[in-house]
């Protein structure tokens, strides 16, 4: 701890942040207007040289306001530490305070992208959690001043904590290329090609949008539907897009683990994680024990064959829930035996191993069952108004089998079994999930029963948690009963600290 | 004193006595369908006297009828519903409880609440009336509202809450 900075004057983060906050907001431009310049490049032939000098004036002019806008925003940008807040002043014109208590603050994290990691600097992210909505992001600092932020911060908190031994450290995870390979490979590439999908309708949107702002959507929908005349033509091509579909399914498994868990490395230290990851962008993560709500491990039957799993950490958050799945933090390619010591860190599982099982009604297979039926229903009557093509209707050959498979897998593997502090609860279907709740950290605690569930004297048990919900369907009122008494008088009787 | 005594029996849910919203409310939510429901029959019948009139003049009086049927439909399970919603209070936590078709009870920990709010809207007021809401930390709309009960217990119930979080 040679050349400490101690915070406590205002000061602003290394002015190589202004080249990061540039490459921030050119990148942000470009993806609101990539498709101009497409447009630009196409039609660049047809241009005379006078457009294309305005075009060229317009777009320094652009850049250089940039430059000048990320220079103030730089400028305006000052944080200090002062009586066990984090108190940041920032805006040009609008200017805000804002001071956030320390015990308010749940993470601190490490990233850098591409830029950062060029000029050598972390941009430190700093996460809360309950009603403030705040999210702060020092866009660049160099690594001591961010070690020593982060230490600043924890310190109040943590008074143990020391860096100087993590290098000799043996890390608790250590993933290779290798694995990481094995990794991506039995991943759920259906679910990568969904994902694919779900990014290339939001770009289709984005051009359709401008293409509609230019006048031309017609033009643009013919080109599409010509498109899909030719494919719906003809067997062979059916066949090629779906092998190709496979491909990008598989190639999108790759490309989404290597991208967020490249180098992934977990160490514990004193009662936490701390996790590294990352390609292009690397993250670095403190998970305070005491932070985790709950955690679910999950795995797939060719994972399960190569022994591997990846676990799921998931922290407080605001808000809805939906919004914020990113703030969920995954580690991938986990053995049995960084499993049993991660939980070993978290929980107390021993007496959870005695426990006994519990499977729910059989009801939950009939309510599936019939969600089901109302998905094919709909699915079968957009095809009926939309394809006079009776051949088509085959697709339900496929589909009522699949459905009837997942439903079934699904209903075997849902079970929940509970120690006096430890709920666990199994799910999936072609996968399987392990979900570990303990008891103090549930918020509030519900039993929906609709009518049909009356008439069996069954109900789902629901657990509000910080981080999200989590369902039992369909067990025994009774039951149901037992553990909501149950978990009500553990809540209230513990004097831990749920976060 | 370190003490730590086994419990025969936890205090059940089960055994708990609810208390039921105050009568004077059904009335508000009643005027509250009600105005909903002039505001749509006069949106129709502009609707139908401008434009449905000469498009389809021989099923205009359906849209009415099917819209009155709606009304007392959802005026019906309104106050069919409304004997369900049902409250308790303990020394430790909060409990709801409402729902014909979709029964459903929620229970809030004190030790959890993050805030307590009371409201009273234009026509609950009338009848010093309000509701109130507790909210935990996470994603909060699935939390815990009593609507109209009467507002000076509203009030004192804050007030508990306030108090039992505070210790």
């Amino acid at each position: 701890m040679s050349s400490v900075h101690r915070f406590t004057e205002f000061s602003k983060q290394s002015p190589k942040g202004i080249l990061v906050i540039y490459g921030s907001l050119l990148y942000k431009l470009l993806k609101g207007t990539w498709f101009l310049f497409f447009l630009f490049i196409k039609g660049f032939s047809k241009m005379s040289e006078v457009t294309l000098v305005y075009i060229y004036i317009g777009i320094s002019v652009v850049l250089l306001l940039l430059l000048l806008r990320a220079f103030l925003l730089y400028k305006n940008f000052q944080f200090k530490i002062a009586d066990n807040h984090f108190v940041l002043k920032q805006g040009i014109l609008k200017k805000t305070n804002t001071s956030i208590s320390f015990d308010r603050i749940q993470n601190i994290n490490f990233k850098q992208n591409l830029i950062q990691q060029f000029i050598k600097v972390y941009e430190v992210s700093i996460e809360t959690a309950g009603s403030i909505k705040t999210e702060i992001a020092i866009k660049a600092l160099p690594y001591e001043r961010a070690q020593e932020l982060k230490r600043q911060i924890l310190l109040t908190e943590n008074p143990f904590q020391d860096d100087s031994e993590i290098s000799k450290e043996k890390p608790l995870l250590k993933i290779s290329v290798l694995e990481l390979l094995k990794v991506s490979l039995t991943e759920n590439h259906f679910k990568s090609l969904l994902l694919f999908l779900a990014v290339l309708i939001g770009l289709y949107q984005q051009v359709k949008d401008l293409v509609k702002g230019l006048g031309k959507t017609a033009d643009f929908d013919s080109y599409f539907d010509e498109g899909a005349a030719v494919i719906y033509g003809s067997l062979i091509l059916i066949t090629i897009f779906l092998l190709l579909l496979i491909v990008i399914g598989v190639l999108s498994s790759f490309v989404r683990i290597f991208l967020f868990h490249f180098n992934l490395t977990v160490f514990i230290r004193d009662q936490a994680f701390e996790i590294n990851q990352g390609l292009i962008t690397k993250k670095s993560i403190l998970l305070k024990k005491e932070k985790v709500q709950n955690i679910t491990i999950s795995t797939n039957p060719i994972k399960e064959k190569l022994g591997i799993s990846f676990v799921i950490f998931k922290q407080a958050i605001s808000g809805k829930v939906a919004k914020k799945k990113h703030k969920a933090i995954k580690i991938v390619g986990c053995k049995a035996a960084q499993i049993t010591k991660i939980k070993e860190l978290l929980f107390d599982t021993e007496k959870l191993e005695t426990a006994e099982k519990d499977y729910v009604d059989g009801y939950y297979k009939t309510r599936m069952c019939f969600r089901s039926g109302i998905v094919l229903f709909l699915f079968n009557l957009i095809l009926y108004i939309s394809f006079e093509e009776v051949t088509l209707f085959l697709v339900n050959m496929l589909l009522i089998p699949v459905f009837g498979l997942l439903i079934h897998l699904s209903f075997k593997k849902t079970f929940y079994k509970f120690s006096s502090d430890l709920l666990l609860l199994g799910s999936g279907s072609l996968g399987t999930h392990y979900t570990y709740l303990p008891f103090f950290k549930v918020q509030n605690i519900q039993i929906k029963q609709n009518i049909f569930q009356e008439r069996r004297n069954i109900v789902d048990l629901v657990f509000q948690t910080a981080a999200g919900k989590i369902k039992i369907p369909c067990i025994k009122k009774e039951k149901a009963i037992e553990i909501y008494d149950y978990t009500l008088y553990k809540v209230e009787n513990s004097t831990a600290s749920w976060m | 004193m370190f003490e730590n005594q086994q419990i025969e029996q936890l205090p059940s849910i089960e055994e708990l006595t609810f208390k039921g919203i105050p009568k004077a409310y059904l009335k508000v939510v009643l005027i509250h369908v009600f105005l909903f429901f002039t505001v749509a029959f006069t949106g129709l019948f502009l609707l139908i006297r401008y434009k449905l009139q000469e498009e389809i003049p021989n099923y205009t009086s359906y849209l009415y009828v099917g819209v009155l049927g709606v009304f007392l439909l959802i005026s019906l399970i309104l106050i069919v519903g409304f004997s369900r919603r049902k409250y308790a209070l303990r020394e430790k936590d909060i409990s709801y409880k409402s729902g014909i078709f979709f029964k459903k009870i929620t229970t809030v920990p004190f030790s959890r609440i993050q805030h307590v709010e009371v409201d009273e809207g234009p026509v609950s007021r009338l009848f010093k009336l309000a509701s109130i809401s507790v909210f935990t930390a996470g994603d909060s709309s699935d939390d815990l509202e009593i609507k109209g009960i009467e507002k000076t217990e509203a009030l004192q119930i804050k007030e508990f809450i306030s108090q039992q979080i505070n210790e």
